[in-house]
Parts: structure tokens; C-alpha cells; sequence
């Protein structure tokens, strides 16, 4: 973790930084997809790259996912370190053919002769009021594929060295950035760092209860611990960071010491992310659960544009206080 | 080639035998003499031989299960043999379907069910069997009255509220395991009464020493209180045909024969041996048939005949300096005597105060069968035949 004397910056422009710190590291890194160059994107989170690197290294594509993402799998497999855009998760659709019979299969089916160093980066998250088709968190879909590392930054620090680890990475990586946290500030150092895939992190310690919380829903998490320990009850709250490679150790070992946990993604919590991870904590943990394992997630529905209706789809701070404060036995 | 293992008859009235445990598991290799499996009948519980060398196979029964004598229950068979499918009806009456024992007989205890069924966290269970604590007894306070890790570490540091078990229960024996089911049967469904009467046992005393005087080099055993006893109760007995009845479920069955049986010590509990027709042994011949019956109780080697029959109970805690006490009934008998140890008392003798040799005579009675005026009678005549041995026996 960042010490205390650390600037703070924004998350995008975390993830700007981790960008153009690995570009002027590697040449072969370069950025391709939809309104990346003078755009900067339209979450600003690429404003100012194009400038310093120009259009040969930030490459606006056409409105083509499945084109220009099988263009990146090409060129990581001939030597370039690509970083794709894809600007609404629900598009990784469209990419879905590249990603999970090409990208993440050339390593093994070439015998190890070819490698695919590549970098998808995309968005998940609701609340933004896109509707149905710009809301979705769909990160358990690639999680679900071997041969493609997910990762899922959940503050400006980890996505910083997160997002250099991940472009460094031999194999292609999947990076889902909430849409809703690019502004969210928060302690980054200036100095060179980065965080390796596959190590959870400890967002908070507590005895009572494990909230295990991915990207958007860890400040969740960590709201509703506040409202916990108002109550009496100390929640842990940790973040895996990567859903694959999953750092199952850290996660068991934490519910071994709390015997309770809810797991919560803003993915569906039908055959998500969460029925992984509340799998893998029940097999390892069994004999230390004094509870059931929660899942929380998004509603199964599509995403409403209904601003009320959005809403109520999501896991909030209260609603996790009091599916706690149940599995607590706290009235 | 494959030998089938049968429920055997160990009585000749013998229907069905009650299959105590497999001491082999299936596919384990078993030599011709090793105790294969246990079986229990009304009276006791044997062990069976396996009749060959050879891997157990097939096995077709469970312990608990009621199987008709001479129905295949296994095999014993070579390696890389398979067991024969199925075994032959010869009698369909005879090979009908295993029949699992009635559900009042077998049901589990209320603390086994509870600890079946109660909902228990893994935590709280594992808790609980870390700390040796019976979950049975605990009072959940999560959801729906769950057992929580709570319940049980509130329980393990405060060990006044719950009963702290050493360890796993012991797994009974066969002499102990049907001890427990026959008491508690007949205590929970027989009505006793209990009838105490105290007799001067000094005629009895000096019998006793004539004989032994006399009768030593005759048998080569020695004749003791308790085969006095066999023998003069066996004679009252015919007298009082009702006390040497049996309850018969719906009535009274009167016994053509005089059987004593004598409940004997063994290292798991107690056993009974039986000595037939003692209304017609002589003294000798039941110290003979009584040694010969306490030899194999205590070397775990009674025979079915040994303890077949059986009309009427003695028990006797002379020699443990008891002074008194009640006994439980053994089914389906009217009667049991519990004989306590002849110790000199001081008494009134016609007006003096005497010392003389007490026992104390406590018969246990059927109600169904044996009512208070007719165990007063019975204990009469015993006290009479008491006080001139030597009128009634040789």
C-alpha cells in the first residue's frame, strides 16, 4: 500500500499514467479502438496520450470490435504489445471470438511457439444511466475461459499497477475498469510500481464477517462495514483483484477467522463471479462456516434506464449491512 | 467356488435370526474359523464362523435386518470370482424378503435423532466435536433455533451447564448390547411388584455343611447355597404352577417344565444359564450342570442349549454381602428371585433375643400373570421348604 505522503490522483488518471509510463518503457506498446486518439475517450481517461505519441501508437479504429480486436491478436502474435479499448463492456460481445477461441487459445495450440502479450481494456459497472445495453458487467464471462487473465481494479493504486503488470504480461488480459469510479481520487506514489495479478488485497480487517467485493462494489463493501461497526459487528473487506488467477488462499484464511461471508460483484449472481468465489470459500472453509456463503449481485434482469429502476438492481451499502448483520444473527 | 453364508438355525424353533454385525467387510479376505458375523436370537447373541477361506462377497444383508434361517445372506469366494446373482427359492415362504426390524424397535434414540436433525453450522458441528459436546443437548439461538459456533464455545467454557463426555461412546458388546435392550424391554413393558421376605436360613446352613461333608467325592464339585436353592424352589415351584407360567402376549401359558435359570456374572454384564428339569436333579447333579454352566459363561462359550428355556430367574448377590435387593424380570417368565447374603442378625426367638443366620428373599412378579396373595404363598412354602431342606432334596 501507498504511504500516507502519497499525491492523489484520479483513477483515470491512474490508468493514463500506468498507460504512458509502459509506452515510453516498450515501444511495441501501443492503444487501438474507438475514440482513443483526440477523443481521449469519452471518459477523457486517454486525453493526452495521442499528443505524446501520436496517431501511429493511439490508433482510432472504425466502429469494428471484432475487427480491430482481432487485428491486436495478430499483432501480439508478430511482436507488438497491443492495448485495446473497448469502450462499453457489453460490446466485449462482438470480441468474444478473438478473445476466447484465438487470443486465449495460440499459446497452447501452437505448442508454445506463439504468444499473445496483449491488453483488452474495457468498463463494466451500472448507475450511469446508459440502459441496457451500456450497463452490464459481463467480467465472468471471460473469466470463465482458460487462457484469459482478468483483472478488476477497484482504486486508482491497484489500477495503476495493475494495468502495467497486465501489459507486461506474456498472455492476454482482460481489464475492467468501473465507469462510475474514473473520477474517484484517491493515494498513488510517483515512483515506479506495479502489482502483481493473482494477490488479493485487504481492504479493511475485521473478525465477524468477510465482504469479498470486486471493483465497483468494494467501496460498497467498505461502506457497509462503517455501518457494521456502528453496530458492533467488525467486517473484513477484501478485494481478489484478479478473478483469474484467483487468489483463493487469502480469501479461505479470511473466512477461516470470520466463519461468515457474502461475496459481492456487480456481475449477475446467477452463475457469476460470485458463485465462484462463495464455491471456492466453501469447500476450503466448510468446517470454520457458522453461516451460509451470500452471493450479491446484479439484479437478473436486464439493466433498466429507469433511473429508480437502475437503482434497484444493485447491491448498496445497506443492502450488504443487512444481509451482514442476518448472517451475524443481529437484529 | 463360491460357499453362501446363511442365516443359521441356532434353535431347533428357530424362524429368523437377527443379523448383529458383519466383523468382515465386503471384499475382505476371511479364513475358514474367523468370526464372520454375529447373529442374534431370542436369547442370546453368537458368533459365526466362516465355513471357508476365501474374500467376503455379495453381501445382501445389513446389520439390523431380520433374515429367515437358511436364506443366503453372502459369499465367500475366490479371487476373481463374482458371488452367484441370486440364490434359488427353493421355498418362496421361506426365502421371502429380508424383513427390516419393526420401526418401534429400531427407531433411534431422541438424542440420536436430534443430533441427526438439528440444524448446526460445519463450525458450530466441528466445535461441538472438538469439545466433546453432545449437540443433542444444545439450545441453538440462530434462525430457526440453529446450533452456532457461539452455542458451543458458550457451552465449552462453561462446563456446569452440559455433561463433558471422555470420549466416543464405547461400541457395547454382544453380552452388554443385549443386556441393555432385554432390561429395558421388560422394565418399560413389564409391571413389577416386589415382595421381601426375610428367613432364618440356619437349617439351610447346616444342610448345607452335611452335604458338603458327605457329598464331595460323589460329584467332584462342590455343592453350594445357590444349587440348594435350585433345587428346593424347582420343587415349590411345582406347587405353583402359576409362578412358573409365562405371559404369552395375550394370556397366561402355563410351563410343563421346571427350568431354573441362573443369572450369572460375566465381564460385560449378565447372563443367564439354564438347568432343566431341576424339579427332578439331585443336589449333586445340579452343582454339576450349575459349575459346568458358570465355566462357559465366563469363557464366552454357551451353547444355545445352555440358555434355551428357562421358567423361572434365580439371582444371587449372597456372596457381594448384599443384603437385599430387586431384580428385573426376565421375559416372557412371571417371576425372578433376588437372593441376598445370609448374615447373622439379631432376632426374637420365642420371646428371647436369638442371633440367628437372615436372608433376605425379594421376589419380582409379573402383575399379569402373579398377583400379591399368590407370591406371599409361593414365598411361604420357600420359607417352609427353607426351614427342613433336607424333607424336600437329596
Amino acid at each position: 500500500m501507498p504511504d500516507t505522503n502519497t499525491r492523489e490522483i484520479t483513477f483515470a488518471e491512474a490508468v493514463r499514467e500506468a498507460l504512458a509510463e509502459e509506452m515510453r518503457r516498450d515501444a511495441r506498446v501501443f492503444i487501438l479502438g474507438e475514440d482513443v486518439a483526440e477523443a481521449g475517450t469519452p471518459f477523457k481517461v486517454l486525453s493526452g496520450l495521442v499528443e505524446e505519441f501520436g496517431t501511429k501508437r493511439v490508433v482510432d479504429t472504425p466502429i469494428s470490435e471484432a475487427g480491430f480486436t482481432g487485428l491486436a491478436v495478430g499483432a501480439a502474435m508478430t511482436g507488438l504489445r497491443p492495448v485495446v479499448d473497448i469502450m462499453f463492456g457489453d460490446f466485449i460481445t462482438l470480441t468474444m471470438d478473438q478473445m476466447a477461441n484465438q487470443a486465449a487459445k495460440v499459446h497452447y495450440m501452437s505448442g508454445g511457439k506463439w504468444r499473445v502479450p496483449m491488453v483488452m481494456r474495457t468498463t463494466l459497472g451500472a448507475a450511469r444511466r446508459s440502459a441496457a445495453q451500456h450497463s452490464q458487467s459481463l467480467h465472468a464471462w471471460f473469466s470463465h475461459v482458460p487462457g484469459l487473465k482478468v483483472v478488476l481494479p477497484s482504486t486508482p493504486y491497484d489500477a495503476k499497477g495493475l494495468l502495467k503488470t497486465a501489459i507486461r504480461d506474456e498472455n492476454p488480459v482482460v481489464f475492467f475498469e468501473d465507469k462510475m469510479m474514473f473520477k474517484m481520487k484517491g493515494p498513488v506514489p510517483a515512483e515506479e510500481y506495479t502489482i502483481p495479478l493473482g494477490v488479493a488485497d485487504v481492504k479493511r480487517e475485521g473478525d465477524d464477517i468477510t465482504l469479498v467485493a470486486t471493483s465497483s462494489m468494494v467501496q460498497v463493501a467498505l461502506g457497509a462495514a462503517g455501518l457494521l461497526e456502528e453496530i458492533g459487528v467488525s467486517a473484513e473487506v477484501i478485494d481478489p483483484r484478479t478473478t483469474w488467477p484467483l487468489d483463493e488462499k487469502t480469501l479461505v484464511d479470511s473466512v477461516k477467522k470470520t466463519s461468515r461471508a457474502i461475496v459481492i460483484d456487480e456481475g449477475y449472481g446467477r452463475y457469476g463471479v460470485t458463485a465462484e468465489i462463495a464455491a471456492v470459500i466453501a469447500e476450503g472453509a466448510f468446517h470454520y462456516l457458522d453461516a451460509p456463503v451470500k452471493r450479491m449481485g446484479a439484479m437478473h434482469v436486464p439493466i433498466p434506464f429507469s433511473p429508480p429502476l437502475e437503482d434497484v438492481t444493485l447491491p448498496t451499502e445497506r443492502s450488504v449491512f443487512d444481509v451482514a448483520r442476518a448472517l451475524c444473527n443481529r437484529s | 467356488m463360491a460357499i453362501s453364508v446363511v442365516m443359521p438355525a441356532l434353535e431347533l424353533t428357530q424362524e429368523t435370526g437377527k443379523l448383529v454385525a458383519w466383523r468382515k467387510d465386503e471384499g475382505e479376505p476371511v479364513a475358514k474359523g474367523e468370526v464372520l458375523l454375529e447373529v442374534e436370537t431370542d436369547k442370546a447373541v453368537v458368533e459365526i464362523e466362516a465355513a471357508a477361506d476365501g474374500i467376503l462377497a455379495g453381501v445382501k444383508a445389513v446389520a439390523g435386518d431380520i433374515i429367515p434361517v437358511g436364506k443366503t445372506i453372502a459369499w465367500i469366494i475366490s479371487p476373481g470370482e463374482t458371488p452367484p446373482q441370486e440364490d434359488a427359492p427353493r421355498d418362496p415362504a421361506k426365502t421371502a424378503a429380508t424383513v427390516r426390524k419393526q420401526p418401534a424397535q429400531s427407531a433411534p434414540s431422541a438424542a440420536e435423532s436430534a443430533s441427526r436433525g438439528a440444524k448446526i453450522s460445519p463450525k458450530a458441528r466441528r466445535l461441538a466435536s472438538e469439545h466433546n459436546i453432545d449437540i443433542a443437548r444444545v439450545h441453538g439461538t440462530g434462525p430457526d433455533g440453529e446450533i452456532l459456533a457461539s452455542d458451543i464455545l458458550a457451552l465449552a467454557e462453561s462446563p456446569s451447564k452440559e455433561i463433558r463426555f471422555s470420549g466416543e461412546p464405547k461400541t457395547l458388546s454382544s453380552v452388554a448390547r443385549l443386556m441393555a435392550e432385554r432390561t429395558t424391554q421388560s422394565w418399560t413393558t413389564v409391571p413389577h411388584f416386589f415382595v421381601l421376605r426375610e428367613i432364618d436360613a440356619g437349617p439351610l446352613v447346616q444342610a448345607l455343611e452335611k452335604v458338603r461333608a458327605s457329598a464331595d467325592k460323589n460329584a467332584g464339585v462342590r455343592v453350594t447355597h445357590t444349587d440348594f436353592l435350585v433345587a428346593l424352589i424347582a420343587r415349590v415351584l411345582l406347587k405353583h404352577p402359576r409362578i412358573n407360567s409365562s405371559w404369552a402376549g395375550a394370556g397366561i401359558r402355563p410351563n410343563k417344565d421346571v427350568d431354573i435359570a441362573l443369572a450369572m456374572a460375566v465381564d460385560d454384564g449378565v447372563v443367564t444359564g439354564v438347568i432343566q428339569h431341576a424339579d427332578r436333579l439331585d443336589l449333586s447333579q445340579i452343582a454339576v450342570q450349575r459349575q459346568g454352566l458358570a465355566e462357559r459363561a465366563k469363557a464366552g462359550q454357551l451353547r444355545p442349549a445352555d440358555i434355551a428355556g428357562g421358567t423361572f430367574t434365580i439371582s444371587n448377590l449372597g456372596m457381594y454381602q448384599v443384603d437385599a435387593f430387586t431384580a428385573i424380570i426376565v421375559p416372557p417368565q412371571a417371576a425372578i428371585l433376588a437372593v441376598g447374603s445370609i448374615s447373622d442378625r439379631v432376632v426374637p426367638v420365642a420371646g428371647q433375643l436369638a442371633i440367628r443366620p437372615i436372608m433376605a428373599l425379594t421376589l419380582s412378579c409379573d402383575h399379569r400373570v402373579v398377583d400379591g396373595a399368590r407370591s406371599a404363598q409361593f414365598l411361604a412354602d420357600l420359607a417352609e421348604a427353607i426351614r427342613d431342606p433336607a424333607k424336600h432334596v437329596r
